[in-house]
């Protein structure tokens, strides 16, 4: 897979040389046809990751549900994987993996079920080795066979990213991922997330953690209400550090 | 598109070896399956719970026809001369079967119909499957419970007030099994075609309006219907054609619905089917009405009628009213329900009137209370302005009792048209108006039920003890604090001391109501006694 440069073009707008995962162009977003923040413009390259940054409430997780198709656009163009953005079509649900906060959990399976229900759903040969790995690496291996409802908040997130690693993809749209996490638990996450990104997958997540972002990210988008900017994951920590010390 | 032509669309992330997508039937076996191995139920068990409820319900169905039947022979004959502005029984059902379409529809559209809520939104619909496959069980649950209430309801409205034939019931039964079933069906396919919910509801609840409405206005204009025949077995195989044509509509398109749609549907039922369980008319009615709310609004209301906390409150409170138009529409219906039963020469007795007073009057009432029953749900306002606990829930009694007012006048009127004394029923109205207020505000503020106390046998199966007085809040100040009402319907005539104790009673009513004290006064006393009891006579703690 090739791999793009990076480049900014004007002050808001990223593109890359590659065919882009994700293309956002004066995307507005919002609820009821009220838009939430300012038009948000960035490209997405394959294995690349983008994090959207900002305050609580400035529409980092509207701007990501419309990418993964729960949101209808105010206005503005979003393309994914080059097409329309279209969650009915299953060539989209194959390619696209998203990690919001949904702690809903089916009450009678398993944590192993949850996962097995999610590989085999996809297709995945082989589950039984895919999805013991996931639980080692996301620390549930003594809780596979528990219900979530035995499970502490940390552990169903921890459920829930790990339901984002085992399938396929090739974008992966986290919501805030470090949310509920550990310290050590959050370093093997940016671990993951940059395997992800060298096995050819785009990220694209929203994310309060400057040490996250600088260890996935490639760019920054600041989402706000009168304006939004393109930055590096370096200035964007900076800016998080700034209105957060 | 189908699995064939994603084929070549491989994810760019794949360290697995994937093979082919499985069928949607087995990702619910697999979730169907590892529920019933921990659900605790054998199979035995399972259809002993089945027999039971089937039982039960046929035993419930066949008392209920009986009373049916035994209310319609009791009915006095239609007078040989059509009274002038009067409304027939057949031109009353057919308003009634019209105003059921409403109502079906508007629920129809702010429950999905077709939803997938809590897990199953989050596990299944993010798979690459066949979603027709996941959704159908959901998608035919909600047309098999609306053709079973409405084949139910309707044959008991057909046996109460026309007629007793077993064919003619079977027929009725039918037809309007296939017709409840239809009007579902035909909002999931509303809802397919992209059609937001409250559009939807908001077509049911005009239609739910309209049918009062033009029955008063034909009963005005002399219209008459002296039979309503029932419907052929062509009516009911044409019904049943279409239900069956729209069942393959909706199911080709149920790959095609957005999740979002799938999940704002499956959120509100999934809230409505936990607040039936739990028997919390509170939490359903915010199911109902949140589901189908604007999340933006076109204009900001500005509040300007709010010159202090007092009047805050009330503007607030009138402002929640105003933007639900399942209360407004609530309310103007529950006005016309006794102008329309004391219009049916065979309905408009005692008893009849009293019902319609008292069912409609409960409904208006309940539809007034939303600005109270939020406020105790979330207190946010009640707690940022200067007011006295007591004070607020006085307040909060402004806005039912201004639109009770308005339904006592319509309502009253026509009982006192009906004894051909308006002046007379219309003051008491007015003066059983606070009464309804107060049944608002209390039954909004009363405290969830205890679904943890002892358990006592009821004919309703065991329940904890308290449950039952908790649920009373509300109706019982208004069984009881319109007794002078109820003793003049009966009697059919209004008199100077009926009016006097219906003012006391109503001063009472809104004493009770602005009480801010938990429990009843038994269960205040013990608790009294226990902590007398934990404290000891000295008052220093054991």
């Amino acid at each position: 897979m090739r791999r793009g440069a990076w480049r900014t073009s004007g002050a808001a707008t990223l593109t890359d040389v590659s065919k882009p995962v994700v293309r956002a162009q004066d995307l507005l977003v919002g609820y009821g046809g009220a838009p939430v923040c300012a038009p948000v413009s960035f490209t997405l390259a394959p294995g690349r990751a983008v994090a959207l940054v900002g305050a609580n409430g400035s529409g980092k997780s509207t701007v990501l549900r419309a990418v993964i198709g729960l949101l209808e656009p105010v206005s503005g163009s979003l393309q994914v994987l080059g097409g329309p953005v279209d969650e009915r079509d299953v060539g989209f649900r194959r390619q696209v993996a998203s990690v919001l906060d949904d702690d809903a959990y089916f009450p009678a399976l398993t944590v192993s079920e949850h996962l097995y229900l999610t590989a085999r759903g996809h297709g995945v040969r082989g589950a039984d080795d895919v999805v013991e790995e996931l639980l080692a690496e996301f620390g549930l291996t003594d809780h596979a066979r528990s219900l979530p409802v035995s499970l502490s908040s940390g552990q169903r997130r921890r459920l829930l990213l790990a339901a984002g690693f085992v399938r396929p993809r090739s974008l992966l749209v986290l919501d805030e991922p470090e949310q509920r996490l550990d310290k050590a638990m959050r370093d093997r996450l940016a671990a993951r997330l940059v395997e992800e990104k060298r096995s050819g997958g785009s990220v694209l997540l929203a994310t309060h953690d400057t040490e996250l972002l600088r260890a996935v990210a490639d760019r920054a988008v600041v989402v706000a209400d009168d304006v939004t900017r393109v930055m590096s994951a370096a200035d964007a920590a900076q800016v998080i550090s700034r209105e957060n010390p | 598109m189908t699995d064939d032509t994603d084929a070549d669309v491989e994810p760019a992330v794949q360290p697995f070896d994937v093979g082919a997508i499985p069928p949607a039937r087995s990702i619910r076996k697999f979730t169907a399956q590892a529920g019933n191995a921990r659900g605790g139920a054998s199979f035995g068990s399972l259809m002993s719970d089945v027999y039971y409820a089937v039982i039960s319900l046929a035993i419930s169905i066949g008392i209920a026809l009986g009373f049916a039947q035994a209310m319609r022979v009791a009915l006095p004959p239609a007078p040989d001369v059509a009274p002038p502005q009067g409304l027939s029984l057949a031109a009353l059902v057919v308003v009634i079967l019209v105003a059921l379409a409403g109502v079906l529809l508007s629920l129809a559209g702010r429950l999905g119909p077709v939803g997938a809520g809590g897990a199953e939104a989050a596990w299944w619909l993010s798979l690459p499957v066949d979603r027709r496959g996941l959704l159908r069980p959901a998608s035919r649950r909600l047309p098999i419970l609306a053709a079973f209430v409405g084949a139910v309801v309707v044959t008991l409205l057909d046996a109460g007030l026309l007629s007793d034939t077993g064919g003619r019931l079977l027929r009725v039964a039918l037809a309007s099994a296939f017709g409840a079933a239809a009007i579902v069906l035909v909002a999931g396919v509303l809802q397919s075609a992209g059609v937001p919910r409250r559009t939807t509801a908001l077509v049911g609840d005009l239609l739910l309006a309209a049918a009062p409405v033009c029955a008063v206005v034909l009963a005005a204009t002399g219209w008459e219907l002296d039979e309503l025949p029932g419907p052929p077995w062509a009516l009911v195989l044409v019904l049943a054609l279409v239900v069956a044509g729209l069942v393959v509509l909706v199911d080709r398109r149920l790959g095609r619905m957005p999740e979002r749609s799938l999940r704002e549907s499956g959120s509100v039922a999934s809230q409505a089917v936990g607040a039936v369980v739990s028997m919390d008319s509170r939490e359903l009615g915010r199911a109902l009405t949140d589901g189908a709310a604007p999340s933006a609004r076109r204009w900001v209301s500005r509040l300007r009628t709010a010159r202090g906390p007092a009047s805050a409150l009330v503007t607030a409170d009138l402002v929640v009213l105003r933007r639900s138009a399942r209360h407004m529409v609530q309310l103007v219906v529950a006005a016309l329900v006794p102008v329309l039963a004391s219009t049916v020469p065979q309905l408009a007795s005692p008893a009849g009137v009293l019902l319609a007073v008292l069912v409609s009057g409960y409904v208006a009432m309940s539809a007034t209370g939303e600005g109270a029953r939020r406020a105790e749900m979330a207190p946010v306002l009640d707690r940022l302005l200067p007011l006295e606990a007591k004070e607020v829930r006085r307040l909060r009694m402004v806005v039912p009792a201004v639109a009770m007012l308005l339904w006592s006048l319509v309502a009253f009127a026509a009982i006192g048209r009906w004894t051909g004394d308006v002046p007379g029923w219309l003051a008491l109205g007015i003066a059983s108006t606070p009464v309804w207020a107060a049944g608002a505000v209390r039954s909004s503020y009363r405290p969830a039920p205890d679904w943890g106390g002892a358990l006592v046998s009821t004919p309703f199966g065991a329940l904890p003890t308290g449950v039952g007085s908790v649920l009373a809040r509300g109706p019982d100040v208004v069984v009881l604090g319109l007794l002078p009402v109820w003793i003049a319907i009966l009697l059919r005539t209004v008199s100077t001391p009926l009016l006097f104790v219906q003012v006391v009673l109503s001063v009472i009513a809104v004493a009770v109501a602005s009480s801010v004290r938990k429990g009843s006064l038994l269960e205040r006393l013990m608790e009294q006694a226990d902590q007398q009891a934990t404290t000891g006579p000295s008052g220093a703690r054991r």
